[in-house]
């Protein structure tokens, strides 16, 4: 904690993993003490119970600390050109004021990470990612006018959740935020920046401010939605299980980050991830651009895509088949989702299974009972829409509760 | 404002002999082509200039290496180039020289050499394994991104056969070819002889033009490369210059149009697609082709790194171009005498580099940024034996490990010390020279990038090392001349094969554009 008392960087290279802005906080409510490393930081897996975290995501309201993404800003007269160098799809789309899925590629048009663009300015952009892109973001910018800081350790970020989350912002005395559309970005007060995303696909929010301000934001959250609105903190696994009703990807799981793999072939192309609609070929040069442009003359070599399987037991790690031996794909991600009381599951598949060839796959399951191994094949079914979707994540202003 | 002036196939930037020979190669099939130079002069580094009142001297090269004679077939140089070999002195301190005539090793006085029989077997291989090696450089390097496919197959099959004729070499050379060629001069010629003036004239022979020290590796193959079309190089009558004024020649009859004063400020970029060029003070030139002979970092810039992909920006950016070769032109006021040197010897070609450790130590010096304490020198005279000159004559010197990046930066007064230095150098092997000299011009490697566009002015526009060669050269991904955007196209030493006066790049990239497609 000593670290982040002057709310300065990091004075020396520690040798444990750093707490958080908020990690006082959350481990004076923590139950289980379930921790683990992200990008350096103690965060939680767990707060009290994956089920009532959960739950509390689709029900009430939740805090989720994300103050280890990493976070760059990018600022001066060619932020916008650095922008759309870096990414597949077009910034000059993104307002002031908006903020911006994006996916970016290597020369070989290979998935290097995907985030979010913040427009903060005409000249001013914050890119939240889950991979280091420091240096990356330098070779990008060389020969053009822009600063590039790196604010992951000195901004910190909460998300907060869930059907009361507005509820919860009125209580704190942050009502303003009520004519705030998705993805809209606000400084609401000074220092406290706040965009209507999330990684849930309900209504939520995301709070930004410098870390010196963490607690005091945390107790004002907390004073307003903890008793009143079911506000709780929660871990990555209730987490884990939101997103994928969504269908959000998760870099490492459902695609290997390209700077981050040795092994040959194990990138992917934006087409193979599903995400074709967002590459902007009309925009000029952008990195990996040549290479896209044969990627989506020849077709896909893969397809991510989401399965309903039969039966209840999560398909994680499992094998997918088409017919009764020929091994298609693998899963990537996969769990039993209490909302749509389905078994579903992100598999990636070599073409044409997933695109032209959908139907007749299964999935191998290995299930553990208690000392020994169960093989179950459980019909996989691709699936085109997102396992939940809510009307209340997208209605401004929001509901109250 | 700008103006839209007529429309070429093809438009050159720089008007070296590598542009030229581009330029000549496609007229010759009927494409509309412009080159576009800078300078006020054509030829680039190869071109002769006028150093004092009607007295020509070579620019920066004064003689010919490597000078490939396919190209000049294509061309139709061969008749129009009088050229022939010279011998080489190699000077020695003690003032017993020796001399290298018709391939033969013996002392300048004609006395036999000790070290002759291991000098002729060492130039032998070097003049064989280059001769091997020659026919790569008249090639496109094999595309080897998408593996083996039957398109590929045709250059995969020019790697076999070069595989082939190794192996018709025998197993004693063939060997001796994979030991070497990796390896360092100074070990090569120190394995076979004692460290003296003939190892010192291998090691420089290895290291013309190079960031590089006889003990660094990669040199044997350095030498390979200049000794490919054989080990003396040869001096054009009216110099360098002769040559490039050939080409111009041979480019103007099929109708290329040169324009000199011309400097290209930009490219013109549409869709990915180059449609011409920007010049400085605004007017346009549109063309479907745009070849640059400007090194490859520089020629990304003309272009603008914004289409470029961020890895090959990486990559230009770090392609190793630092230039350790000066050029120094001195006019004389009479005959320089060199003392056990013959009236007729005094043609050839003068080598100072008295031993291997000597060239080793000026490189030391150079390769942390300073002036080394005796450089190697190359220098000829060639107007001594022209009547028309007469009563004037000119030394022409290429001064080894003069760094580009010079310490404190290169100003006039450093430009005074390497123009000091080149004097005092040359003063031990002649006496009287510093009274003698009516003019000097030295000119700097940052003085010969600004003129050239070569980077860091480096003769080969970027190290000729095994980093730097065939399929990664000038980078990874952009050895087929073709330059990124398309219809731009890299024709000059910064791509494969290199520098010196052959005119393959050119000639290479010309063809490779052809059959790319990009002119239909």
């Amino acid at each position: 904690m000593k670290l982040f008392k002057s709310a300065a960087k990091p004075v020396a290279v520690a040798r444990e993993l750093l707490p958080t802005p908020f990690f006082d906080k959350l481990d004076a409510v923590s139950l289980v003490k379930n921790w683990h490393e992200w990008n350096g930081y103690l965060v939680a897996d767990v707060v009290e119970a994956v089920g009532k975290e959960y739950f509390a995501i689709r029900n009430q309201s939740t805090l989720f600390d994300i103050s280890p993404m990493c976070k760059y800003r990018v600022k001066g007269p060619d932020a916008l050109r650095v922008m759309n160098r870096l990414v597949i799809r077009d910034v000059a789309k993104i307002g002031v004021g908006r903020v911006g899925y994006a996916m970016w590629c290597d020369e070989e048009g290979m998935v290097i990470d995907d985030g979010t663009v913040f427009r903060y300015g005409d000249d001013e952009f914050m890119l939240l990612c889950q991979e280091h892109m420091f240096t990356w973001l330098h070779d990008c910018a060389w020969g053009f006018d822009v600063s590039i800081t790196d604010e992951t350790h000195n901004f910190c970020g909460l998300a907060l959740q869930g059907p009361t989350s507005f509820s919860v912002l009125k209580e704190a005395g942050l009502e303003s935020v009520a004519d705030m559309k998705p993805f809209d970005l606000r400084e609401i007060e000074p220092g406290l920046w706040i965009s209507r995303t999330g990684y849930t696909g309900d209504l939520g929010y995301e709070l930004f401010t410098d870390s010196q301000y963490a607690h005091q934001l945390w107790d004002r959250l907390w004073g307003a939605g903890h008793k009143l609105w079911g506000l709780i903190p929660i871990g990555f696994d209730a987490l884990e299980i939101a997103r994928l009703e969504v269908g959000f990807l998760a870099p490492g799981l459902d695609f290997q980050p390209v700077h981050v793999v040795s092994r040959i072939n194990r990138g992917r192309t934006p087409f193979e991830l599903g995400f074709g609609r967002l590459v902007n070929f009309e925009k000029g040069h952008f990195n990996g651009r040549r290479a896209l442009l044969k990627h989506r003359d020849e077709g896909s070599r893969y397809h991510l895509v989401r399965l309903d399987i039969e039966g209840k037991e999560p398909a994680k790690d499992a094998f997918i088949y088409s017919g009764r031996d020929k091994v298609v794909g693998h899963v990537t991600s996969a769990v039993w989702s209490p909302t749509a009381k389905r078994n579903i599951a992100l598999a990636e598949l070599e073409a044409p299974y997933g695109g032209k060839v959908k139907n007749g796959l299964w999935a191998e399951i290995y299930v553990y009972k208690e000392g020994a191994w169960q093989r179950r094949q459980k019909k996989a079914v691709v699936v085109e829409t997102p396992f939940f979707t809510n009307a209340r994540s997208r209605k401004t202003p929001p509901d109250l509760f | 404002m700008a103006q839209s002036e007529k429309r070429y196939d093809v438009i050159v930037i720089g008007a070296g002999h590598n542009g030229l020979v581009s330029a000549a190669t496609l007229a010759k099939l009927g494409k509309r082509v412009c080159v576009l130079e800078k300078e006020n002069e054509i030829g680039g580094m190869a071109r002769n200039y006028e150093i004092a009142d009607g007295l020509q001297a070579p620019r920066i090269a004064h003689l010919l290496y490597n000078y490939n004679p396919v190209v000049a077939r294509e061309l139709g140089l061969a008749e129009k180039i009088d050229k022939a070999p010279i011998s080489t002195i190699a000077l020695s301190d003690d003032g017993r020289h020796i001399e290298i005539a018709n391939g033969a090793l013996r002392y300048a006085d004609g006395a036999e050499h000790p070290d002759a029989a291991a000098y002729a077997e060492i130039r032998r291989k070097i003049e064989k394994f280059g001769k091997l090696l020659a026919p790569l450089a008249l090639r496109s390097p094999p595309d080897l991104s998408e593996g083996l496919s039957l398109a590929g197959a045709g250059e995969a099959a020019a790697i076999a056969k070069l595989g082939l004729e190794l192996k018709m070499f025998g197993k004693k050379d063939m060997r001796e070819f994979l030991r070497i060629v990796l390896s360092n001069i100074y070990d090569l010629a120190l394995d076979e002889m004692p460290d003296g003036e003939v190892a010192g004239l291998l090691a420089a022979d290895a290291v013309w033009g190079a960031w590089a020290g006889p003990r660094s590796p990669g040199t044997v193959f350095l030498l390979m490369y200049r000794y490919a079309y054989g080990a003396d190089p040869s001096l054009p009558k009216r110099g360098a210059g002769a040559v490039v004024d050939a080409i111009v020649d041979v480019a103007r009859s099929r109708g290329v149009e040169i324009r000199t004063g011309a400097a290209v400020s930009r490219l013109n970029i549409k869709n990915d697609a180059v449609t011409g060029v920007v010049l400085e003070g605004g007017s346009e030139i549109s063309a479907k082709v745009v070849m640059s002979s400007l090194g490859a970092f520089p020629s990304m810039k003309m272009a603008g790194p914004q289409h470029y992909d961020v890895e090959t920006v990486r990559r230009l950016r770090n392609v190793r171009a630092k230039g350790m070769t000066a050029k120094v032109n001195l006019v004389l006021r009479q005959e320089p005498k060199i003392g056990g040197v013959s009236l007729a010897q005094i043609a050839g070609r003068f080598v100072i580099a008295p031993s291997a450790k000597y060239v080793e130590r000026a490189f030391s010096k150079a390769k942390y940024g300073e002036f080394p304490g005796a450089p190697v020198i190359e220098f000829v005279m060639p107007m001594v034996s022209d009547a028309a000159q007469r009563g004037r004559y000119l030394l022409s010197a290429i001064v080894q490990y003069i760094p580009y990046h010079l310490k404190g930066g290169w100003d006039d007064a450093a430009r005074d010390r390497l123009t000091a230095l080149t004097i005092d150098t040359l003063s031990q092997y002649i006496p009287e020279l510093r009274e003698n000299i009516a003019h000097v011009d030295a000119l700097s490697p940052a003085f010969i990038e600004r003129e050239t566009g070569a980077p860091g002015g480096h003769w080969h526009h970027g190290e000729l090392s095994t980093d730097q060669l065939l399929t990664v050269r000038p980078v990874n991904g952009m050895s087929r001349y073709a330059f990124g955007v398309r219809g731009y196209y890299l024709c000059g030493a910064g791509a494969h094969p290199g520098g010196g006066v052959s005119g393959a790049a050119g000639r290479n990239s010309a063809l490779q554009l052809l059959k790319d497609g990009v002119l239909s």
